[in-house]
C-alpha cells in the first residue's frame, strides 16, 4: 500500500505540475484521483476475500486504506472525435494493480439538423447509473454505490458500439430533449454470475477488464458437483459464445431539472457454453432511472431494475441456475455551499426458479447510506459515510453463516483530485 | 431631459399642454398650447423645446408582457418593424454572445440584420459552437478565448446555438429587420424609443412563449395608445436554466 501511495502521489505531481507547468495541450485532459480512507466495519468477511459479506472491506482491513487511485483521460483526436481512457488502481488481489475500466472513442458530428448523432466504440459503461457522474465514474453524492450501480460496476461493461440520437424539438422551445440509444456488444457473457451466486452488494469497487472476482465457496462448484468446471472466480468481461448482445434505451430531459431514462438489456449469452472456467449467463433486465433537481439545492435520484439470469442446461423446465432479481433505491441530496448531505435507501431481492440441489441463491435486504461531503478546494474533499446493510440469504447456512446479518461500515475519506 | 421633464418645465413657464396620446409624450407637433399671453421669453423657450423634441426620440412605446395569469414575463425580445422607414442605420458593433460556466450569456441576444456577433469563450474548457438554423447556420470549431472572427447574421430569424461538447448548452440569437429592439426586464416591461414611419408593428419573441401568430404582433400605425400590453394565453415553457442545481447531468 505504501508503494502504491508513493506511486500515486508521484503520478499526481507529474500530472498536475509537470506537463501543466509547460505548454498544456488543451486537447488532452487528465484527471488524477486518489481516495484514502479510515474504515471501521462490523459484520461478515468480505466477498472480495471469497466470502459473502456485501462490503468491500471487513474487519481485516479496518484502519487506513487506499480505496482507489485513478487516471481519467479525455483527449480530442479531432474536433469531433474524442478518446476516453480510465485507469483504476487498486490495492487488492482481484487483478493487477493497474488496469482499465473504460476505453472508447466517441464521434460527435456537428449537428446539421435538430437531431444530434453520437457513436461510441470501445468498452464503456452502459447508460444506467445516475449517481456516477464524476471523473473516473465517481459519485458526487456517496462513497459507496447503490446496490444497482455496485452491480453495474462489478459485472457490466459494453464492449461494442453504441449509436445515439437526441433531439430538442423546436416546437417545445428547446427545454425538452429526447434521446434514443442502441448498442450492440460482445464479451460480458459471464455477467450475472456474481449477482446469482453472491447476490447484491454495496461498495465502491469497479471491475477492471482483467479482474477475477472471487465467488463464495459454493457447494455446486466444488469437485464432483454440477459446476465443478467453474473457476472459483468470475471474469465478467470474457467472450464465451461468440454471440452479440444488445441494449436499447431512451431518455427525456427537461432543462437541467428532470431526467428519466429507461433501458432494456440482453447479453444474449448461450447459457450452456463453458470456456476457460467461465459459463455464459443469459442476463436480461429492464431499468428505469429518474432524477429531479429541486429548489434550494435539493435533488432526488431513483433507479429501479428488474431482470433475470440463467445458466446451464434446462432441467425439469428450468435452467440449472435460474434466478430473477430486483432492486431500487431513492437518494435524497442537499447541496449547501461547499457541503453536501446525501441519504439513500436501497432495497434488493433475488428469487429463484430452479430446483437445483445445493444451489440456494434467494436473498433480500436493504441498505441505508448517510453521507456528508465537504469540498474544501477543487483538489481536496473530505467525506464521512455510514452504511448499514441488512440481508437475509438462506444459502449462507452452507458456510456456517447465519442467514440474517447486518453489516455496518463507517468511512472517513480524503479525496484528492488533480487535473490539467 | 425626457418628455415628463419637458412637460414639467413647460408648465413652470406658464404654458399648458395636452398630450394627444394618452399618457405618452409624442412630440411637439402634437402639442396644443393654451396660453393667454406669450412673452418673448416664453416663445424663446418654446422654440428651444421644439428644437429639443425634434432631435430627441420622438416617441416612446411602452411594452408589457404578461403570462396568462397576469404575471410579468422577463427576458422577452421586443422589436418594432416599420415599412417605409427607409434603410436601417448601420448595425451596432462590438456585440457579444459570451460563454461562461458552460452557458451562453446572454441566453437570448437580439441583433439587427447584418450585425457581426463575437463569440468569445470565457470558460476554462473548450467549446465547439454551432447552429443549424438555416440560413444563419455556422460552426466555430473547438476553441477558447477569442479564437474565431465574428459571425455576421445577414438574414432575419431565430438562430439556435449549441455546443457540440456540452449538449446542455443552449442559446438564441434573434436577428430582426429593425434597429429598435430590446428585452423585457424583471417587471416584464420595456420602453422603446421609437419614431416609426409608415406601417409599424411591435413584435415579441421568446423561446418560452407557446402562443403563435397575431397574438405576438401589434400594429402601432395610427394607434393612439402607445402602451402595448401583450397578454399570453398559453402556459409558458419552463426557462432553460443550466445553472448549477443539486444534480449534475450524467453524459456517459
Amino acid at each position: 500500500m505504501v508503494r502504491l501511495l508513493i506511486s500515486a502521489v508521484t503520478v499526481s505531481f507529474s500530472l498536475a505540475w509537470g506537463p501543466a507547468g509547460a505548454e498544456t495541450p488543451e486537447r488532452h485532459r487528465f484527471v488524477f484521483g486518489a481516495d484514502i480512507s479510515y474504515i471501521d466495519t462490523s459484520g461478515l468477511p468480505s466477498w472480495t476475500d471469497g466470502s459473502v459479506g456485501k462490503l468491500r472491506f471487513d474487519d481485516d482491513s479496518d484502519g487506513l486504506v487506499l480505496n482507489r487511485a485513478f487516471v481519467d483521460y479525455q483527449g480530442l483526436i479531432t474536433d469531433t472525435i474524442n478518446a476516453n481512457v480510465v485507469l483504476e488502481i487498486y490495492d487488492d488481489d482481484l487483478g493487477s494493480a493497474i488496469d482499465l475500466t473504460e476505453a472508447f472513442l466517441e464521434w460527435r458530428p456537428v449537428p446539421r439538423s435538430p437531431n444530434r448523432y453520437r457513436v461510441k466504440v470501445g468498452a464503456f459503461y452502459p447508460r444506467i447509473s445516475l449517481e456516477n457522474t464524476d471523473a473516473g465514474w465517481g459519485s458526487p453524492y456517496t462513497l459507496n454505490s447503490s446496490a444497482i450501480n455496485t452491480w453495474v460496476a462489478e459485472e457490466l461493461r459494453t464492449f461494442g458500439a453504441e449509436f445515439s440520437v437526441s433531439r430538442r424539438p423546436q416546437s417545445l422551445g428547446g427545454t425538452h430533449q429526447f434521446g434514443l440509444q442502441a448498442a450492440v456488444f460482445w464479451a460480458n457473457d459471464p455477467a450475472g454470475s456474481l449477482l446469482a451466486w453472491k447476490g447484491w452488494s454495496a461498495h465502491d469497487r469497479q471491475s477492471r477488464f482483467g479482474d477475477e472476482l472471487p465467488l463464495p465457496p459454493l457447494p455446486q462448484i466444488q469437485p464432483g458437483m454440477m459446476f465443478e468446471n467453474q473457476d472459483p472466480y468470475v471474469a465478467p468481461f470474457r467472450e464465451i459464445d461468440g454471440k452479440s448482445g444488445y441494449y436499447v434505451s431512451g431518455d427525456w430531459r427537461i432543462g437541467s431539472r428532470f431526467l428519466i431514462r429507461a433501458m432494456h438489456y440482453d447479453n444474449r449469452a448461450d447459457p450452456t457454453v463453458l470456456e476457460d472456467g467461465q459459463y455464459g449467463w443469459t442476463t436480461q433486465f429492464d431499468h428505469i432511472g429518474a432524477q429531479f433537481s429541486l429548489p434550494a439545492g435539493f435533488g432526488i435520484i431513483g433507479q429501479w431494475m428488474r431482470g433475470s439470469t440463467v445458466m446451464g442446461s434446462v432441467i425439469n423446465g428450468a435452467h440449472a441456475v435460474d434466478v430473477e432479481y430486483e432492486s431500487m433505491f431513492l437518494l435524497l441530496t442537499k447541496a449547501l455551499d461547499k457541503h453536501r448531505f446525501s441519504l439513500r435507501y436501497d432495497n434488493f431481492e433475488v428469487t429463484q426458479n430452479d430446483a437445483t440441489p445445493e444451489d440456494n441463491n434467494p436473498e433480500n435486504g436493504h441498505v441505508w447510506t448517510a453521507s456528508y461531503r465537504f469540498g474544501w478546494s477543487e483538489k481536496v474533499s473530505f467525506a464521512a459515510e455510514w452504511l448499514s446493510i441488512k440481508t437475509h440469504h438462506c444459502g449462507w447456512i452452507y458456510y456456517g453463516i447465519s442467514p440474517t446479518a447486518t453489516e455496518e461500515q463507517l468511512q472517513l475519506t480524503v479525496m484528492l483530485r488533480f487535473s490539467n | 431631459m425626457d418628455c415628463a421633464a419637458v412637460h414639467g418645465w413647460l408648465c413652470k413657464q406658464g404654458l399648458t399642454l395636452e398630450y394627444v396620446t394618452y399618457g405618452t409624450c409624442v412630440g411637439m407637433a402634437e402639442f396644443t398650447i393654451i396660453a393667454s399671453t406669450w412673452t418673448r421669453r416664453q416663445i424663446f423657450f418654446f422654440v428651444v423645446v421644439w428644437l429639443y423634441s425634434s432631435i430627441a426620440p420622438a416617441a416612446e412605446v411602452q411594452v408589457t408582457v404578461i403570462d396568462r395569469d397576469g404575471a410579468p414575463v422577463p427576458g422577452v425580445a421586443v422589436y418594432i418593424e416599420s415599412t417605409g422607414a427607409g434603410a436601417l442605420p448601420a448595425p451596432a458593433t462590438g456585440v457579444v454572445m459570451d460563454q461562461v460556466d458552460t452557458r451562453f450569456v446572454p441566453h437570448l441576444l437580439v441583433v439587427q440584420v447584418g450585425t457581426e456577433v463575437e463569440f468569445p469563450n470565457s470558460d476554462i474548457v473548450a467549446h465547439h459552437v454551432y447552429s443549424f438554423s438555416n440560413p444563419n447556420d455556422f460552426m466555430l470549431p473547438l476553441y477558447k478565448g477569442d479564437a474565431h472572427a465574428p459571425v455576421t447574421f445577414d438574414e432575419a430569424g431565430v438562430v439556435t446555438l449549441g455546443c457540440n461538447i456540452h449538449d446542455n448548452m443552449l442559446g438564441y440569437i434573434l436577428v430582426v429587420d429593425s434597429n429598435i429592439f430590446g428585452k423585457t426586464g424583471q417587471d416584464g416591461q420595456l420602453t422603446l424609443e421609437a419614431s416609426p414611419r409608415g406601417e409599424s408593428n411591435v413584435k415579441i419573441w421568446s423561446p418560452r412563449i407557446k402562443d403563435k401568430g397575431e397574438v405576438l404582433t401589434r400594429s402601432l400605425t395610427g394607434a393612439s395608445n402607445r402602451t402595448v400590453v401583450f397578454k399570453l394565453s398559453e402556459k409558458l415553457r419552463p426557462p432553460h436554466d443550466s445553472a448549477s442545481g443539486a444534480i449534475q447531468w450524467s453524459d456517459y
